[in-house]
């Protein structure tokens, strides 16, 4: 078991030991050589390559939207030529009696 | 720390495409930067890398800057939370021997103990492996929370306002911490 002297003793070391790597910790005050320009050459890498995604992205979403509004299309017009057809049976009559079907 | 560049002007001239207002950007923040990645991480870790994806971060969430609070305080958090996500993915020691010394640290060990004179820069460097041999053995949290304590001189309110816990929490984490590594230091004395 530690009594409160060793801890003071532990503590005091611990203090000491990052005392003295004080000097470690310290930052840079300007970026090492080539730092910026390979961080930049980084930083226009990633905006092309999120502009061309985006670019992607909005090319699918487009394609997308004209298939939608095409299927929809189709759907609706034979919506509306089924609507207009006769059953087979009564056509079948009408056209032995000679009736036109608009 | 914001007023050698305006950084608003900055923000707008690099949102218009301007890349010299990126750079500018970069040479203002470097210095937060390096400081905290120097502190929270390891001596040996690929800093110009953390410090670059730290920089990538920024630069990709910048419209989430409101400007209500110095750049230099949203980057710093940022730059914490990377070192802490980089610190969870790193294995956390069960504990730190003499053994586990080398012959320097172990100098540097026992120069601590004795108080010796004011360290060159190869024993600080020494010292510092020792710190982070025993800071290896904490939790990531636990680490950054010592770290801002006794290093950088942080008050309990201001580590509140950066973590969001609470004083009492606080206060309750030092508390283990210290014992943890009362408990490092005794075992690399039992040589």
């Amino acid at each position: 078991m530690m009594n409160s002297e060793n801890y003071a003793q532990t503590d005091e070391k611990w203090q000491a030991l990052l005392a003295r790597s004080t000097p470690t910790f310290a930052g840079d005050t300007a970026p090492p050589y080539g730092f910026v320009t390979s961080t930049l050459a980084r930083l226009k890498a990633e905006k092309g390559e999120r502009d061309m995604l985006e670019r992607i992205g909005l090319r699918a979403l487009f394609a997308s939207l004209a298939i939608l509004v095409a299927v929809v299309g189709v759907s609706i017009g034979m919506q509306i030529q089924d609507r207009m057809d006769f059953d087979p049976a009564v056509k079948s009559l009408l056209q032995a009696d000679d009736i036109p079907i608009s | 720390m914001d007023s050698p560049i305006d950084v608003e002007d900055c923000l707008r001239r690099w949102k218009q495409g301007d890349e010299s207002a990126a750079e500018e950007l970069i040479l203002h923040l470097h210095p937060v930067i390096s400081r905290i990645v120097r502190t929270h991480l390891p001596r040996r870790d690929h800093e110009d890398d953390v410090i670059q994806e730290i920089l990538m971060k920024t630069f990709s969430r910048l419209h989430q800057y409101k400007g209500d609070a110095p750049m230099s305080h949203w980057v710093s958090r940022l730059a914490l939370t990377t070192c802490l996500d980089r610190l969870r993915a790193q294995k956390i020691r069960p504990e730190v021997r003499w053994t586990d010394l080398t012959p320097e640290e172990s100098t540097a060990f026992d120069a601590a103990w004795l108080g010796s004179s004011t360290p060159d820069a190869t024993e600080a460097i020494h010292a510092r492996d020792v710190v982070d041999k025993l800071l290896s053995t904490l939790a990531p949290a636990d680490r950054s929370l010592i770290l801002q304590v006794d290093l950088e001189g942080h008050s309990l309110e201001e580590i509140a306002q950066t973590t969001g816990w609470g004083i009492s929490k606080i206060k309750m984490r030092l508390f283990r911490v210290r014992a943890q590594l009362r408990k490092m230091i005794q075992n690399m004395e039992k040589r």
